[in-house]
């Protein structure tokens, strides 16, 4: 340890006091708490299971806005991840589309969320429009982020033959970046799942609208049943993630480091 | 009473000059500050197999390069046909869809299957929805199979590329490239890393092309003895700079220079260094 290191962490220490001082985040409440959870547990264990058609149904609901969200989502991403890719633009075409995109993305969809509420009124269409944006300004960054990775050698083999750009894109660009698109998709609906969950509290439909309602009014028994539903659907999708991964990404991806010699 | 034969425009052979390539006093960068090639100055003949062989690094692919307009010359001139090579220029692009290029990495697309990746050669005869739905014309299908035939990849039509062998990459590199209707072939280092008999495969359809199809072909090549064996010439690059040029006419080998030489006493010669 240099004598450096040691006061850059008593800096950080010195930091996090003060901030925590500052936003009243007291580790003596925290423990002075605990008994309240006993309360909650408690009352959680007497669940009533009645409710977990309901919770399925809005679950499903929930899983079809995510899923809505994310293809449209996808859909709208990738010609415009064409235009903000670096290897195939000037730059005045680029660095716009990027500064639009980064914009989308500094708001999280809770907030895009309430937005749309405002717009199209409550209900789960306002929570589609939220993860639509959400997908978009991610999926658009990784997608174009892969494009600029892809080799550059077909790319010239294939311009050197004069071709268009439009063919170069559909004919090298979307094969080469396509099994990367496929795990981006996935990665993509599994994460707008479990955001579509939340995106209740706000008015704009889905299983969050249950679970925010029932824990306002302490009925944390019926609020569980609708989060073990949660818990349930997220490791179903995670599940089915991992098997479409490994059947369709891992042989291709095999693909693209087979070297050509 | 029969009728007059009309004799077609098309018919008559355009009075084709035999130079196809040439190139005065070239010089070229990358950084704008140390050339990598210097005074070149050479003519390719038309239906000829030109071979240019030197050590790593010496700048036998940016000499290639410079041919399809991939490279622009700083100093001097390139002429392709008596224009000069540009790939921003509208009226150089249509001749690139006649030139074929196969880079050192072969440029395959490998998640696309063989008949796909040649296919990639009759785009430029492609109208616009035929290549957003990837419609191909039968006629362009068989003639792509029929291109695969004759380099002997009859029956792997609908493999993935990244499934093939380093021969069988290097067949559907000139797959493709046969299937842009050549005029001129560039192909660079195409045999190195193969064996002997694979290499010769190789070159022996190039040779076959260059005969029915009166191609032209421009290869690089580490190896001079497999130079000397197709070539109808032979330039040396060192450092940038052509210091041989040797024709050969059957199994006499002419240095412009110093006379009739063997392969033994040219390679003794210049030093040059046959492999690697
Ligand atoms: N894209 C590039 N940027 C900068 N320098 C390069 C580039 N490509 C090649 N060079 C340099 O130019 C010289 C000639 O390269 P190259 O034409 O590839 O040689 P060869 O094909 O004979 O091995 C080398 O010194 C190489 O480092
Ligand atoms: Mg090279």
């Amino acid at each position: 340890m240099t004598p450096k290191n040691n006061l850059l962490i008593g800096v950080v220490i010195a930091l996090l006091v003060a901030a925590s001082y500052n936003i009243g985040a007291n580790p003596i409440d925290f423990v002075e708490g605990l008994p309240n959870l006993a309360i909650i547990a408690d009352e959680m264990t007497e669940i009533e299971p009645t409710l977990f058609v309901t919770a399925f149904w809005s679950m499903f609901e929930t899983i079809q806005m995510a899923f809505i969200g994310t293809m449209v989502g996808v859909v709208i991403s990738l010609p415009l991840s064409m235009f903000a890719a670096r290897n195939l633009n000037s730059k005045y075409v680029y660095v716009p589309v990027r500064a639009i995109l980064a914009a989308v993305r500094t708001f999280p969809s809770i907030l895009w969320a309430i937005l749309f509420v405002i717009m199209v009124g409550l209900g789960p269409f306002a929570g589609v429009l939220a993860i639509i944006m959400y997908t978009v300004g991610f999926v658009t960054k990784l997608q174009y982020e892969s494009i600029e990775t892809i080799d550059s050698d077909p790319m010239d083999a294939v311009k050197s033959i004069g071709v268009s750009k439009w063919q170069l894109i559909r004919y090298v660009v979307l094969p080469e970046s396509a099994p990367h698109l496929l795990s981006q998709m996935l990665y993509m609906l599994d994460y707008n799942v479990r955001q579509t969950s939340i995106l209740g509290l706000v008015g704009a439909g889905g299983i969050g609208f249950y679970i925010i309602n029932y824990i306002k009014f302490f009925e944390y028994g019926k609020a569980v049943v609708f989060m073990l539903v949660v818990l349930f659907a997220v490791l179903v999708i995670d599940w089915v993630s991992v098997k479409i991964r490994d059947k369709y990404i891992v042989k291709s991806q095999h693909g693209i480091e087979v070297s050509t010699s | 009473m029969e009728l007059l034969q009309i004799t077609k425009l098309s018919d008559f052979p355009l009075i084709s000059t035999k130079k196809i390539v040439q190139m005065n006093n070239v010089y070229t960068s990358y950084d704008s500050k140390n050339y990598v090639l210097k005074e070149i100055t050479l003519s390719i003949d038309r239906g000829t197999i030109y071979v240019i062989v030197g050590q790593s690094g010496s700048g036998k692919s940016t000499l290639l390069k410079l041919m399809n307009g991939m490279m622009t010359p700083s100093k001097g001139t390139v002429k392709i046909d008596y224009q000069t090579p540009n790939m921003n220029d509208k009226k150089f692009k249509l001749m690139m869809h006649n030139i074929g290029y196969i880079p050192q990495s072969l440029g395959l697309i490998k998640n696309i299957t063989v008949l796909e990746n040649t296919l990639i050669g009759a785009l430029p005869r492609l109208g616009k929805i035929q290549s957003l739905f990837k419609i191909f014309p039968e006629e362009e299908i068989a003639e792509a199979k029929k291109i695969l035939k004759q380099v002997g990849l009859e029956g792997k039509e609908y493999r993935k590329a990244y499934m093939l062998s380093g021969g069988e990459k290097r067949r559907v590199a000139i797959a493709r490239a046969f299937m842009q209707k050549p005029t001129l072939l560039l192909a660079d280092e195409i045999v190195s890393e193969l064996d002997s008999v694979t290499a010769r495969e190789i070159m022996n359809l190039i040779a076959d092309a260059q005969k029915t199809m009166n191609l032209t072909a421009i290869m690089v090549h580490h190896d001079m003895q497999l130079a000397l064996e197709y070539a109808n010439r032979v330039a040396v690059i060192k450092d940038g700079e052509k210091i041989l040029e040797i024709g050969v006419e059957g199994d006499k080998i002419v240095d412009f220079q110093t006379g009739n030489l063997t392969p033994d006493e040219i390679m003794e010669m210049y030093s040059v260094d046959a492999k690697k």
